[in-house]
């Protein structure tokens, strides 16, 4: 009796077991996890997020966790685009030390984000070729070296990868970098690549720089993609969603978390998904000692490029006074915006300057620090008339030394302080003549007060009243944005000015003129 | 060839018009209130999504700032 009871107790066990397991993993299911990341932009080293006191993200804590998930099954390690430019331990090497750190992580596929343009072709074939992994861009005609699509063999899993990004590359970046390259409608692409990989691909991921909205229509618009791993919005997607047979998920940014995304696949369908984000916190992780000596490797070096001299400044720059009266420093910065977009005049806010360098050897550093913020050079059409909105908004703070106090190119203004701000404006020139006040010029300024920065709303105003811009060959044809080179940091423009001009003695020339002093329309 | 258009996007319902390529971040200058995320508020999507200030919008896309909800 005993022991029928025990058999029985066995079989009963038995047959638990296998219903179990039977609900984990049907028969002939395999299961895929596929590790990602997007929008990494050079992030190297741990940071602390604004807000907060507590370091986060660091590629060799990322690059650990990799590998502890990578253990527990079979995965695939992709990268949604973005990785090679935006902060200056990649800026510094033009992506080529985020490439080593990939190629040390093992990295399986990445596509082209917007931003592995800002280097320009050449430097971007160089890194394609630099890669252990191929690089991905269905969309993008023009660049050999980009693959469409791949097909991967994980675990039995034939993966077939295709990679896309974003058709408004070209107007983010310099026409330069994407002369010759065309940039096709992502939809038809992928349907037309889906055709190509039929039969050769148990399941289709495609790995989106195109942002979550766009991900979102893609899955609408296209059927037979199982996957779409996305980038370019930066978005934290806790879990992943799905748009009708198509699950999606997005890794947020910096390397600050791991995207994990659990499949299992049966048939050539994906019957279960599992999408979460693993947080990168230095204090609770190890990190990977060979991808830390990498960053080590390339920290020193930007130490190292820090302290390189680019020029000698035969006299003092001035960034001190620049929120009360003209500086040579402000001229020559202004200048460099003016030459960089071949505008008329250049008009950006003394607040963006916050130091002064001395006479003497100037060090790629000491630029960085009169130049702390990411901004980059955007040229506006603005009428006679928004151009004197403009001064009279800058000179309207000068008695509270407000960073919105203009430094200029390409004109002179004299202006009363005494009269009563918004009224304080005379005379304008441009080119040496009298400003027309219903004339389109173009005007340099910076990224920041073209989005309405400081308070400049007519920067904001003239890009609310744009018609479409046109982009044809990689240049912007029509709109009052005539260049917006988002990949290139203003303080970029600088360092290679002052290497190219070695010697360095710009000087207030009487650009901005204080009425009855004596020095007002000095100059025209 | 390719025909954009400066966007419009809306930050807390409030509409705001950038330049193409301009991010997050632009659209909070241009709304006044990049401030509020540099002491501590943070920037969500209309699917409640947290996202970076360096992100890339579409036209009417829609973000919001505010204190971060517990869970």
């Amino acid at each position: 009796m005993k022991r029928t009871k025990t058999s029985t107790l066995f079989l009963l066990t038995c047959f638990i077991i296998f219903l179990f397991a039977a609900c984990l993993a049907p028969a002939g299911a395999a299961s895929l996890r596929i590790l990602h990341v997007n929008d990494f932009h050079g992030f190297a080293e741990s940071h602390k997020l604004l807000g907060s006191d507590n370091l986060r993200g660091g590629v060799a804590y990322l690059a650990s966790l990799t590998e502890t998930l990578r253990k527990e099954r079979p995965s695939l390690l992709i990268s949604a685009g973005d990785m090679i430019q935006g902060n200056t331990w990649a800026n510094l090497f033009e992506g080529k030390s985020v490439i080593e750190v990939m190629n040390a992580m093992r990295f399986d596929a990445m596509v082209v984000g917007n931003h592995e343009f800002d280097f320009g072709k050449a430097v971007l074939t160089e890194r394609i070729r630099e890669a252990d992994f191929p690089i991905l861009g269905a969309n993008v005609t023009g660049l050999d070296t980009l693959k469409p699509y791949i097909v991967k063999e994980v675990d039995g899993i034939r993966v077939g990868i295709i990679g896309v990004v974003t058709e408004e590359t070209p107007t983010a970046t310099h026409p330069r970098n994407v002369e010759g390259l065309t940039f096709m409608p992502v939809a038809a692409t992928v349907e037309r690549c889906i055709a190509e990989l039929k039969g050769r691909a148990d399941i289709i991921v495609v790995l989106s720089h195109l942002g979550y909205n766009a991900d979102m229509a893609l899955a609408s618009a296209v059927k037979g993609i199982d996957v779409i791993v996305g980038g370019h919005s930066h978005t934290k997607a806790v879990k992943h969603i799905t748009v009708g047979n198509t699950v999606i998920v997005q890794a947020w940014e910096h390397g600050l978390v791991l995207g994990v995304l659990d499949l299992t696949v049966e048939s050539g369908r994906v019957i279960a998904a599992e999408g979460r984000l693993a947080e990168v916190v230095p204090a609770k992780m190890r990190k990977d000692e060979k991808v830390a000596a990498i960053v080590e490797k390339w920290a020193v070096k930007v130490n190292e490029s820090m302290g390189m001299v680019v020029a000698e400044a035969k006299v003092d720059l001035d960034g001190e006074n620049v929120r009360l009266r003209e500086t040579n420093l402000g001229n020559f910065i202004a200048d460099i915006l003016m030459k960089e977009s071949g505008a008329d005049a250049a008009i950006i806010n003394g607040g963006g300057l916050r130091t002064s360098i001395k006479k003497g050897p100037v060090t790629v550093g000491s630029v960085y620090s009169v130049l702390p913020f990411n901004n980059y050079i955007v040229g506006i059409r603005l009428t006679g008339r928004q151009i004197r909105d403009a001064l009279e908004y800058g000179l309207s703070g000068v008695e509270l030394k407000e960073g919105r106090f203009p430094q200029v190119a390409g004109l002179t203004v004299t202006y009363s302080p005494e009269r009563q701000a918004g009224k304080r404006v005379g005379t304008i020139h441009i080119a040496g003549e009298p400003i027309d006040p219903s004339r389109r010029y173009i005007v340099a300024t910076v990224d920041f007060l073209a989005a309405g920065g400081d308070g400049y709303q007519v920067f904001r105003e003239a890009i609310r009243q744009s018609p479409d811009f046109e982009i044809l060959g990689g240049t912007i044809k029509s709109g009052n944005i005539v260049y917006n080179d988002a990949g290139r940091w203003v303080r970029d423009a600088v360092v290679s000015e002052m290497a190219r001009l070695k010697k360095l003695a710009p000087a207030v020339e009487g650009r901005i003129n204080v009425q009855g002093t004596g020095d007002e329309g000095a100059r025209k | 060839m390719c025909k954009v258009q400066a966007m419009k996007v809306l930050v807390n319902d409030r509409e705001v018009h950038l330049a193409p390529g301009m991010t997050v971040r632009h659209a909070l200058i241009g709304a006044g209130i990049l401030g509020d995320v540099e002491t501590g508020k943070k920037v969500f999507d209309e699917w409640g999504n947290e996202t970076g200030l360096d992100g890339a919008l579409s036209e009417n896309a829609r973000i919001y700032v505010r204190e971060e909800r517990s869970p």
